[in-house]
């Protein structure tokens, strides 16, 4: 047997993300237990017509939302308790709410720093309707073996090393919540555990307090003893010491009280809760407290530390009478299903792998790029063809490799609106499409006849230099098996009309004195064909593809560096578009070529 | 609770038809010098200067000075502002006028667990003290109004009659609808006097604790609460609760010279039983400080960084109960950063820290906390097994 929450209890949850987690240890506790999960519905109107999903053992449970308890309790009529958690400037509206729902019997609320004017009325208001209001600033309710209202008891581990899985002899009654676990803790390695254990919350006047729960303990015949734990301030410990002695009860009553302390500090030092606080005239003091409680017979020990042998002393006794009788541990309990993550760190498991990278890792507190941490090559004077070199190669390029890289992503950032990439951005800005859209529109376009002939001139200036062929060799076997040279050959620029990007970077990179195999070939192709046709040179796809080959970039990554420095003229364009404003546009009638068939009539559908 | 100082309570009596003296609160003698010209009643009454502060004996300390003139006013606020006692320095001072007057009464209304109490007598200032028996009780259940026969029935009772009986039926009333309308939970004012000039009964002093918590609807209290406890909050106790106003949790520290075991306790309710437990054994507390409710780690840590900083501290207990849900590798992580930033800045020497603790994640906090040992730290660990404060038991045996 219990008290106020049992196998019978089933709760709505008022509230968002504190009640869901709240609902996930209650889950534990379910599965622990192996009873279905206690919690039928959430309110929340935010969320309302959706579902959380709570994990019970390895699956997962679709609890409903709902906007209000009327609508929860219509849907489940077994609910029969409310734990709140909706914040303080609410809460009472919500407290109300629940009280006055005819299927609820039990509100407990977890909500903190509610205010004291509005505590008092839902208390007052449950009493006048015979029902029970349980908090604020409650931690829960948890009856062992039977149901847990909240996140008392804490982790799942500690649920099995409080013994909560089965009923014990105690009953605990504690303002703190921190302590409830402790007293339960003590309870279970003193003596044979809980029966139910009650946060009533640390404010000054909580909606039900340790007199309503001891009522209900001496009519439970399974609790033989209840443990208060208390605090100065206000009279609670009083009153129940008044109950205690006002007749002979069947349940022992061990309590203690915090606050000696106050005693040699300043007065009025507010500590913890709310309610602690010591009264105008010495009332509602520790030691009165405590005095209070001896007086009416309750087992009083000095300090916290002697709770646990003064429990264990009557735990003794109890045994002794008979009134309590060994415990059988169970032979096993449910264990909770570890995490994919947590069954890895015990080495219980071995997952393959979904993906496989060697570039980079975002483990730690910031990336790593071949495994140097970004911050360090920032430090260190490192800069963006560094990390392209190390993302791209895994390989930390010279000074001078960074330097040619830099010049081809600024030779190639932009090439004015007309071109394929550059007007396929601006048409999408136009038609209001946004920046990442936009600038894939203009990447698009790049490909065999616009900026993607880098990595295929590439691969045949280094299959030639590979194979040692002379430019008639290879423009031969070029002509035979593949077709056009790829990065030769320009649109609009010839010979006496020259690209000055490419002239600049060939300049450039030959005044460094590096060995450039793939660009000495390329420029004696370009002598050939160039003489045999004006405009076709090499082109600055050519170009920037030998030098990269001569730099030992792979092949597949030649392209890359055009669609990078491209990249930051197609944003260039869209965000011009977008400071423009600039308005939808189509295509006028006299750009087109209408080379379809003249109107006809439609002949009759067979 | 938060207390109110005598301004504000003053503004908020006022604004719910109680009569009280007027009253400016200056920071300057030039600034009550300035009010003096266009306010009639300052060169008029006979005046009282008060240090507006949150401190006890402020008329011992001449913190108090009546019967003045405005140019007396002046030269008391000149005298007054500036002056350094105990931890605080006075920076206002309050000046109203005074109320002749013969009788003096006495009105409250408090907090029960029932509802609210009005309480009246007719004796007031200290002679009330003395004779409380004197003092008649109108308990009003939650969520009701006092009736007027009600409390003209416990006005009655504590001895008022003729006219009066109906003027201190109205003022109960209106300190009632003050109390209920602005959330507070003390409301007591001695003493109440009889005005000379009309009759009209005057709230001459005031204590007023309201709920603190129950600011949100009260978009208009616009002032700072008081500390409790007889002395002005301290730089450090102000910059943790502005952090404690911020976060989800709670994180709490109050300073307390002279002692010489610093605490960082986890939770309200245990904190205060490791407090006990350092004054039972004859240790002195140098602080209280409390962390709960899963606070972010950083709002730990700058709360261990001052905890850290205390004056002449050999010892901090680390303590707490088996937590519900608050992370305990979380929290410790927080601890041990603010640990280590003091230890960098040249803090904790000679100083011996003692952990205990259980909750969620308790292995690895801990041992987080263990491994704090091979970075110099004199530090012992316990874990769950350890009753609750026996840490502070082992720290304060080497006394």
């Amino acid at each position: 047997m219990s008290i106020l929450a049992n196998k019978d209890t089933r709760v709505v949850i008022q509230g968002g993300q504190a009640g869901v987690n709240a609902a996930r240890r209650m889950a534990e506790f379910c599965y622990l237990i192996k009873r279905p999960l206690n919690v039928e519905a959430f309110v929340y109107p935010p969320d309302a017509g959706k579902t959380n999903e709570i994990p019970y053992g390895s699956g997962l449970i679709a609890v409903p939302v709902y906007a209000t308890i009327a609508e929860a309790t219509k849907h489940h009529p077994a609910i029969n308790t409310s734990l709140v958690y909706i914040g303080a400037d609410r809460a009472m509206k919500a407290g109300l709410e629940a009280l006055d729902d005819p299927h609820i019997h039990l509100v407990s609320m977890i909500t903190e720093g509610v205010p004291e004017k509005d505590a008092k009325l839902l208390g007052a208001h449950a009493r006048k309707l015979g029902k029970v209001f349980n908090g604020p600033s409650s931690i829960g309710i948890i009856s062992a073996g039977a149901c847990r209202l909240g996140v008392i008891g804490g982790a799942f581990d500690n649920l099995v090393l409080s013994k909560l899985y089965r009923e014990g002899s105690f009953g605990v009654i504690t303002k703190s919540g921190g302590l409830s676990n402790e007293i339960i803790w003590i309870c279970s390695q003193f003596a044979d555990g809980i029966t139910t254990a009650i946060g009533i919350g640390g404010d000054a006047y909580p909606g039900t307090d340790y007199v309503t729960y001891l009522e209900m303990f001496e009519n439970d015949p399974q609790t033989k003893a209840v443990v208060i734990v208390g605090e100065m301030g206000g009279d609670l410990e009083e009153r129940a010491a008044e109950w205690y002695g006002a007749k002979k009860r069947r349940i022992k009553l061990i309590g203690v009280v915090s606050g000696f302390c106050q005693e040699s500090l300043p007065k009025g030092m507010k500590f913890g809760h709310a309610g602690a606080k010591e009264g105008m005239k010495g009332e509602g003091s520790a030691r009165s407290k405590s005095e209070a409680l001896q007086r009416a017979g309750a087992i009083v020990p000095p300090t916290f530390g002697a709770l646990g042998p003064a429990i264990k002393e009557v735990y003794q006794e109890l045994l002794k009478s008979g009134q309590v009788k060994e415990v059988v541990e169970p032979a096993s309990l449910p264990k909770l299903p570890k995490t994919v993550e947590e069954a890895m760190k015990a080495d219980e498991v071995i997952v393959t792998p979904l993906i496989r990278t060697t570039i980079s890792d975002d483990r730690g507190d910031e990336p790593c790029y071949d495994g140097y941490p970004a911050s360090e090559l920032i430090n260190k004077g490192y800069e963006i063809p560094h990390v392209i070199g190390l993302l791209w190669d895994k390989r930390l390029i010279s000074k001078q490799e960074a330097e040619i890289i830099k010049r081809i992503i600024m030779l190639s950032a932009d090439h004015g609106p007309c071109v394929s990439g550059a007007y396929a951005t601006i048409l999408a800005a136009c038609a209001g499409i946004g920046l990442s859209q936009a600038v894939a529109a203009g990447l698009i376009m790049i490909g065999p006849r616009f900026g993607g002939a880098v990595t295929d001139a590439g691969r045949w200036f280094k299959y030639a230099v590979d194979n040692k062929m002379s430019v008639d060799e290879f423009l031969a076997y070029m002509k035979k098996n593949v077709g056009p040279v790829p990065g030769i050959g320009h649109r609009v620029k010839s010979l006496r009309n020259p690209d000055k990007r490419v002239k600049e970077l060939v300049a450039y990179v030959k005044s460094l004195n590096i060995k450039t195999p793939c660009l000495d070939f390329a420029l004696q192709v370009e002598q050939v064909t160039a003489a045999k046709k004006d405009n076709l040179i090499l082109n600055v796809d050519g170009t920037m593809a030998a030098v990269l080959v001569d730099l030992g970039f792979p092949v597949d990554s030649l392209n890359g560096f055009f669609i990078l420095s491209r990249t930051i003229g197609l944003i260039g364009h869209w965000v011009d578009q977008k400071r423009q404003d600039s308005r939808l546009i189509r295509l006028f009638d006299y750009l087109v070529n209408y080379a379809a068939p003249k109107r006809r009539e439609v002949p009759p559908l067979k | 609770m938060a207390k109110v100082l005598e301004g504000p309570g003053m503004g908020l009596m006022k604004k719910w038809g109680i009569h009280v003296p007027n009253y400016v609160v200056v920071t300057s003698a030039e600034e009550l010098a300035k009010l003096g010209q266009v306010n009639d009643w300052l060169k008029r009454s006979k005046l009282v200067a008060k240090a507006h502060e949150a401190m006890g004996s402020r008329f011992k300390l001449g913190l108090v000075k009546v019967g003045l003139d405005l140019d007396g006013a002046v030269s008391a606020v000149k005298e007054m502002v500036g002056r350094l006692v105990g931890s605080i320095t006075v920076s206002q001072v309050i000046i109203s006028e005074m109320i002749p007057h013969k009788e003096e009464y006495y009105c409250a209304v408090k907090s029960v667990r029932e509802g609210n109490e009005i309480l009246v007598a007719n004796c007031g200032g200290i002679e009330v003290e003395s004779n409380w028996d004197r003092v008649k009780r109108l308990p009003v259940e939650v969520g009701q109004q006092p009736a007027l026969e009600a409390l003209e029935k416990v006005v009655k009772e504590a001895g008022f009659t003729g006219p009066l009986v109906k003027r201190m039926a109205d003022f109960a009333g209106k300190l009632f609808a003050c109390f209920d309308n602005e959330d507070a939970q003390y409301l007591e004012v001695n003493p109440v006097v009889a005005r000379e000039s009309d009759g009209e009964l005057v709230a001459l002093d005031a204590v007023t604790l309201l709920d603190a918590d129950a600011k949100f609807r009260h978009p208009d209290w616009n002032f700072q609460f008081a500390a409790e406890f007889g002395r002005a909050y301290t730089k450090n106790e102000l910059d943790i609760m502005a952090i404690d106003s911020k976060i989800k949790g709670s994180v709490k520290f109050i300073e307390i010279p002279g002692g010489d075991t610093a605490m960082l306790p986890a939770g309200g309710g245990a904190s205060v039983y490791y407090s006990d437990a350092v004054v039972a054994l004859g240790g002195k507390l140098a602080n209280y400080a409390e962390y709960s409710g899963d606070p972010p780690d950083w709002a730990v840590e700058a709360l261990t960084e001052k905890v850290c900083g205390l004056p002449g501290i050999k010892n901090i207990i680390v303590g707490g109960a088996i937590a519900n849900f608050t992370d305990v590798k979380k929290t410790f992580g927080g601890i041990i950063n603010g640990f280590r930033k003091a230890k960098a800045d040249g803090k904790l020497k000679g100083v011996k820290i003692w952990v205990r603790r259980g909750g969620p994640r308790e292995k690895e906090g801990l041992d987080a906390m263990r491994a704090l040992k091979d970075e110099g730290f004199d530090i012992e660990v316990f874990d769950r097994y350890t009753p609750l404060t026996d840490i502070v038991d082992k720290a304060l045996a080497g006394k």
